[in-house]
């Protein structure tokens, strides 16, 4: 059976990091940001895993580091969803463009 | 066995649910009640929009569970090698269940957990 | 160890305080003797004794400059508690809170000031971020507040997001975590990459330009308690962390970064002290001055010697001493722009002379810690290789001279009436406690930098 190389796993990943990054420069809705930030360490994930497995499969660093990128993911969401109840608490909306109280 | 199973395989499919949706467009009669246009065909009628603003309380639930839930994905790699490491590794849990457990106190005593 | 321990204890029994202590007072006495009881236990430390013996893996290493950094950043948040706590309880309701959110930021200084393991850098960045974003948002009803912390998310968790891609390419080119990685005659493109990510995203930890951007909004909408912790303790962490990161895991492949490192360093320098003349509001003005200041503290990752590590530390107590300072007296005025200051001099005497210390060591005068610091660092540049680099710091230190004095001008040869609220003599005589570690430090910096070696 032929195995996939690892260098489509790679491009799959550098795609999804690069989806993230357009998202978070794009987007002006908070949780849709907040979406792409996961889809940016989603693809560190992908890369961990990918790394590990094809090159140094003797040993798992590479997997537990992923499972801390989920954890503290979810602590940093959950940050975050707080953060942006309070703005639209605030604001009443989750809009960044709304949040001007700071541009000089 | 080889792509051209794969292709014969999605074509399969697509013709598959592109015949079940013709089939039930050409025999719909085409019944129109109240009922119809609502998410759930069944049960009690919803009384509002779905799209209603929710109780800021289900969101404190929602990411304490978050938080909890995630954690636990500590206990996968724990559970592998316990047997192998022994007592050390059953200390080594406590404590960090201990910690979580001192994170769930305290949003107890905050009140996170009161509904309402 | 024994530092991260401590706080990270004491972060979890203050979160506890508020159930079982129904008094701010007591609060606040228990969150001083939890620090002052962090501070000796890493003493002991130093002095060789460790009260814990916990194997690491070799992911942490607490060598000395790891906890001298631990004891200078401890210091320096013992002497914010002493001039502002009463300020933090101001903040709202959950006084208690801030307090264990402080402590665990500390856990997060210690975890990224001793890692031996990119695993453990990436953790003690984010213990020590995600506690400052909530402390950003403190202030819930204001809505500049709100913002800065959402801005300041946005802009940490993609720094993040950035610094794990490099470290999964440096994982990629090298199969470990592990800092200290050899090369051989190619450097793998890999491994630039993932190096090149990696100065980018602590750049942003530190605001560095070009990524400093986000600084003087954030600095500004948090709670002016806040901004005096987050731009002096947490961003002389965010410095050793990037120092030991070149200097143990990039330090074989130095050709390829050192003349960017110099380039962010010189646009840093420039950037801040430039915009820094055109603040009207002290606060901006500190902020800007913050994102200087980090321009100095880049010459000692470009330079990565013997001095630049003294000098380092030396840098990061002068100018968290002199920053903390300045902001306790800032808390307590009303208007925070120049103009607030007018005449200040005449009503405080006591204040006007101790906060001229402080501004003068942060010009970087003469017989104060901010001019050794800076020498240092110049020193250090020069024998790295840079003799146009130290000019054009040394341009830009006179460059900051302006600012700091228009505040000096403003407080003693104006008149206006400046008002301040709650100066307490215990108020004075820390704040004169501070102007005189940081007199002493100026004309006998080994005291701290002696702890290095022996």
């Amino acid at each position: 059976m032929e195995t996939v190389p690892l260098t489509h796993i790679l491009f799959v990943s550098t795609a999804l990091f690069c989806i993230g990054m357009y998202g978070l420069f794009t987007r002006r809705n908070l949780i849709t940001m907040l979406m792409a930030i996961e889809l940016i360490l989603n693809s560190v994930n992908i890369n961990f895993v990918a790394f590990n497995k094809y090159l140094y499969p003797y040993k798992l660093d590479g997997i537990f580091f992923v499972i801390f990128i989920i954890t503290i993911a979810a602590a940093e969401a959950a940050v975050a969803i707080a953060i942006i109840i309070n703005q639209y608490r605030t604001h009443q909306s989750i809009d960044v463009e709304d949040a001007t109280e700071l541009k000089f | 066995m080889g792509p051209i199973s794969l292709i014969a395989l999605t074509l399969a499919a697509l013709l598959f649910s592109a015949g079940g949706i013709l089939v039930g467009k050409l025999f719909n009669k085409g019944s129109k009640n109240l009922q119809k246009g609502e998410a759930y065909e069944c049960g009690i009628p919803t009384k509002t929009s779905p799209w209603h603003q929710f109780n800021v309380g289900y969101y404190l639930f929602a990411l304490l569970f978050l938080i909890f839930d995630v954690e636990l994905v500590f206990l996968y790699p724990w559970a592998v090698v316990v047997k192998k490491v022994g007592v050390t590794a059953l200390v080594e849990i406590m404590v960090f269940i201990f910690i979580l457990f001192m994170g769930f106190l305290y949003a107890h005593k905050k009140g996170a957990l009161k509904w309402m | 160890m024994n530092a991260l321990i401590f706080s990270a204890v004491s972060g979890v029994i203050m979160m506890f305080s508020s159930f079982l202590l129904n008094n701010k007072n007591s609060v606040r006495v228990l969150a001083h003797v939890l620090l002052l009881a962090t501070i000796i236990a890493n003493i002991f430390e130093l002095r060789g004794i460790s009260f814990f013996h916990i194997d690491t893996r070799g992911m942490l290493e607490f060598d000395r400059f790891a906890l001298l950094f631990t004891l200078v950043a401890n210091v320096c948040t013992f002497a914010f508690f002493l001039l502002s706590s009463r300020d933090l309880e101001k903040i709202g309701n959950h006084y208690s809170d801030y307090f264990s959110l402080l402590f665990f930021i500390l856990a997060g200084i210690v975890v990224s000031s001793s890692f031996k393991s990119l695993l453990m850098l990436f953790l003690g960045i984010e213990i020590l971020s995600i506690p400052l974003y909530i402390l950003t948002g403190s202030d819930k009803r204001n809505l500049k507040s709100n913002e800065a912390s959402l801005k300041y998310f946005l802009m940490g968790s993609f720094s993040t997001g950035l610094m794990l891609m490099g470290i999964a390419l440096i994982y990629g080119a090298t199969g470990t975590f592990q800092t200290g990685i050899t090369v051989a005659e190619k450097v793998p493109v890999l491994l630039i990459t993932g190096m090149m990510l990696l100065l980018f995203s602590m750049s942003f930890k530190v605001s560095a330009a070009p990524f400093h951007f986000w600084t003087p909004d954030v600095y500004d909408g948090a709670p002016t308690v806040v901004t005096s912790f987050m731009a002096t303790v947490v961003k002389a962490a965010g410095f050793i962390a990037f120092m030991r990161l070149f200097a143990e895991e990039f330090g074989s492949i130095r050709p390829e970064w050192k003349l960017l490192v110099g380039i962010v360093a010189a646009v840093t320098l420039f950037i801040g002290n430039i915009t820094a003349v055109f603040q009207q509001s002290v606060k901006r003005m500190l902020a800007y001055s913050s994102i200087s200041q980090a321009g100095f503290m880049m010459l000692a990752i470009y330079s990565l010697s013997n001095d630049a590590k003294e000098g380092l530390i030396l840098y990061a107590a002068a100018y968290s001493l002199a920053t903390i300072g300045i902001f306790a007296v800032l808390v307590r005025m009303k208007d925070y722009t120049f103009e607030g200051f007018n005449g200040f001099a005449k009503q405080q005497p006591f204040l006007a002379g101790i906060l001229v210390v402080f501004l003068l060591s942060l010009a970087g005068i003469p017989l104060t810690a901010g001019f050794l610091s800076k020498f240092y660092m110049l020193k250090a540049t020069i024998d790295g290789g840079s003799l146009a680099l130290a000019i054009f710091a040394v341009l830009m230190a006179a460059v900051s001279v302006y600012y700091y004095f228009r505040l000096i001008q403003s407080m003693y040869f104006k008149t206006g009436n400046a008002t301040i609220s709650g100066t307490t003599t215990g108020f004075k005589y820390t704040l004169a406690a501070l102007a005189g570690i940081t007199i002493l430090l100026g004309i006998f910096p080994n005291l701290l930098t002696n702890w290095l070696y022996f």
